[in-house]
């Protein structure tokens, strides 16, 4: 490697963790996996190395929580005057989001574009440019679950400041961005010696064995398989298991539908405008005026939600939203698999 | 607007155009009146919104005028409680219908479980006769219902919401998605993760998943979603459960929906 690609990196020792950690949660809030038992982890304000998980699996919910709040006001509103008033509210505040994994950082890429999309969404994107990401690669599977390597996201891809890579004694950090450049420079942190990027690359050079296409089909072949796939019994069966909880799409890092909704004080004369997460599995999210529901049957809800993650992007987007952390599968009381899902769809086609 | 605490001693000029409320039950545990004295500071709020005229728990007042809103507690049991609501309904702009035994039955639905003189028997002993007793019903199955707030007892969040919508005069809709909506974008660790049956996949929202965060399973008390998965055998197989364990955890709160009439 080149001298010129080293510029970008830098090292920290594991046992500087902590002071890492701790400089950091001075300059700014800090949220980084934390275990919550039960082999669950959750994104979590912290203040010291101790309490984060480095090795942990898929959060319950994506940092995509960070990027657009599962609950978040819109605007005040006051009808006591003539005429109603109201004011776009933005609550936001610098924040670190630490530990996130490539399959994450995919998924705040997608949001990204979803939301540049005019008309623009300005909370989310103001609320963006103030959080600071560090990413962190995975050596090894988190589990069974995810497809990482299927949509290929288990190697780096951008969509950080910092990346940390584990090279065993200590991470590589990839510096990527002008923000990033001032936090490493700022806690003086060393370049890396030409054996970290030795050691850097051996680390990516394992990671071609240790992670293969999950299901045996050529990615480039799902959305044939999609756009052929629309009646399949595959959707039935599905269908016939899902319970609607909506779990899959509240943890999904690219699920980004949502209901607004207008709450009034007891005042009755001001109030405010909300939005929360809402989800394609729910009965109520497609029905309309007049009690018609265009996707009545579970299994039209099941099969809409694979259609947004591996057919409509790639059309829209040029891109999978389908992220292959494998939280959909995880999360579902019902054994709805994805993995399972996709090769099923797939060997109708073969 | 400011909050009247001097109101409590004025003969409240202000006040007399502030809607009546006025607060009933019936067979229940009159925990959700409760819910309401526990109101904390809000109540300042409250009580400056509205005038309350009657409410057993609290205060010792009658009114004998017309109420705009009323809220009724508890299910109705018996002929009395029958002709009582009525007339109450006869005097009401508005009826709120609040907690689970008054909305969905709540777990006086489980009388309906048993023969009716059987039941009445093992509560009454040989003279059960001379105690009126008929099926357990929701309100709404005796009078109209405005508005619902479910819940054993009632999330004070949402009985708030319900009576600003009621003083506005704007329909209100329970939830109809499953609380592991709410739960999940609380981010607990789910109970079933945690080895528990747990009703919230069928149990309507509107709660904030408020047991789950407090580290209890969902116990189904604002009843069934309109829809709910007939088919829990996945589930039931993921987590080894028992069916008869499920069943069982639905009859505490869902007993009123099959039975009765």
């Amino acid at each position: 490697m080149s001298t010129e690609d080293t510029v970008n990196y830098h090292i920290l020792m594991k046992g500087e963790l902590d002071g890492f950690v701790k400089k950091l949660a001075k300059k700014m809030k800090v949220c980084a996996p934390v275990a919550k038992g039960h082999n669950n982890y959750a994104f979590e304000e912290v203040t010291s190395a101790s309490e984060i998980s480095m090795d942990y699996i898929p959060t319950i919910l994506p940092p995509k929580k960070y990027f657009m709040p599962p609950r978040e006001k819109m605007l005040d509103f006051d009808l006591s005057g003539g005429k109603p008033q109201d004011k776009a509210v933005l609550e936001n505040e610098p924040l670190a989001v630490f530990a996130v994994h490539t399959c994450d950082l995919a998924g705040i890429q997608c949001l990204n574009m979803v939301f540049s999309e005019r008309p623009r969404d300005y909370n989310y994107l103001l609320r963006k440019e103030n959080i600071f990401i560090i990413g962190l690669e995975c050596n090894k599977y988190c589990d069974g679950n995810a497809s990482c390597a299927l949509v290929g996201n288990h190697y780096p891809n951008g969509g950080y400041d910092l990346f940390f890579t584990d090279i065993g004694d200590k991470w590589v950090i990839h510096v990527n961005t002008q923000k990033g450049e001032e936090l490493v420079e700022n806690m003086g942190l060393a370049k890396t010696s030409s054996a970290d990027m030795v050691a850097l690359d051996k680390v990516r050079e394992g990671k071609k064995h240790t992670f293969q296409n999950e299901i045996g089909v050529d990615p480039k072949a799902l959305p044939g398989i999609f756009a052929k796939g629309v009646d399949s019994k595959v959707w039935h069966d599905v269908g016939a298991k899902c319970v609607s909880c909506g779990n899959c799409t509240n943890v999904c890092p690219t699920c980004y539908c949502f209901d607004m909704s207008d709450t009034i004080n007891l005042d009755l004369k001001t109030g405010s405008r909300n939005r929360t997460w809402d989800s394609c599995q729910f009965e109520t999210f497609a029905t309309v005026a007049g009690g018609e529901n265009f996707r009545e049957e579970r299994a039209n809800r099941q099969r809409h939600r694979f259609y947004r993650k591996f057919k409509y992007p790639l059309d829209k987007f040029y891109r999978s939203f389908c992220t292959g952390c494998g939280r959909c599968t995880r999360t579902c009381m019902a054994k709805i698999n994805l993995k399972d899902t996709l090769k099923a769809l797939a060997a109708e086609h073969k | 607007m400011t909050t009247p605490n001097k109101d409590t001693k004025a003969p409240a000029p202000a006040a007399a155009a502030k809607p009546k409320v006025a607060f009933f039950d019936f067979a229940c545990c009159e925990g959700c009146q409760l819910q309401i004295t526990n109101f904390g500071e809000l109540l300042l709020d409250v009580l400056g919104a509205v005038d309350v005229v009657e409410f057993r728990e609290a205060i010792s007042e009658k009114w004998d005028g017309d109420y705009d809103v009323v809220f009724i507690e508890g299910s109705i049991g018996d002929h009395h409680a029958e002709e009582r609501l009525k007339k109450i309904r006869a005097r009401a702009k508005v009826l709120i219908a609040y907690g689970s035994c008054a909305t969905t039955g709540g777990v006086n639905g489980m009388k309906n479980s048993f023969e009716l003189d059987e039941i009445r028997q093992s509560v009454y002993g040989k003279d059960y006769k001379l105690f009126d007793s008929t099926p357990t019903k929701r309100v709404d199955q005796v009078v109209k219902v405005d508005y619902y707030i479910n819940g054993c007892p009632v999330y004070i969040p949402e009985l708030v919401e319900v009576l600003k919508h009621a003083l506005r005069g704007l329909p209100y809709t329970v939830p109809d998605n499953p609380v592991c909506a709410e739960c999940k974008l609380n981010e607990n660790v789910c109970m079933y993760e945690r080895g528990l049956a747990c009703l919230g996949p069928w149990t309507k929202a509107g709660c904030n998943s408020w047991c789950v965060n407090n580290g209890n399973i969902c116990y189904g008390c604002r009843g069934e979603v309109s829809n709910p998965a007939k088919n829990a055998n996945d589930v039931i197989s993921k987590y080894n459960l028992k069916p008869e364990l499920i069943k069982a955890k639905f009859d505490m709160y869902n007993k009123c929906k099959e039975g009765a009439k």
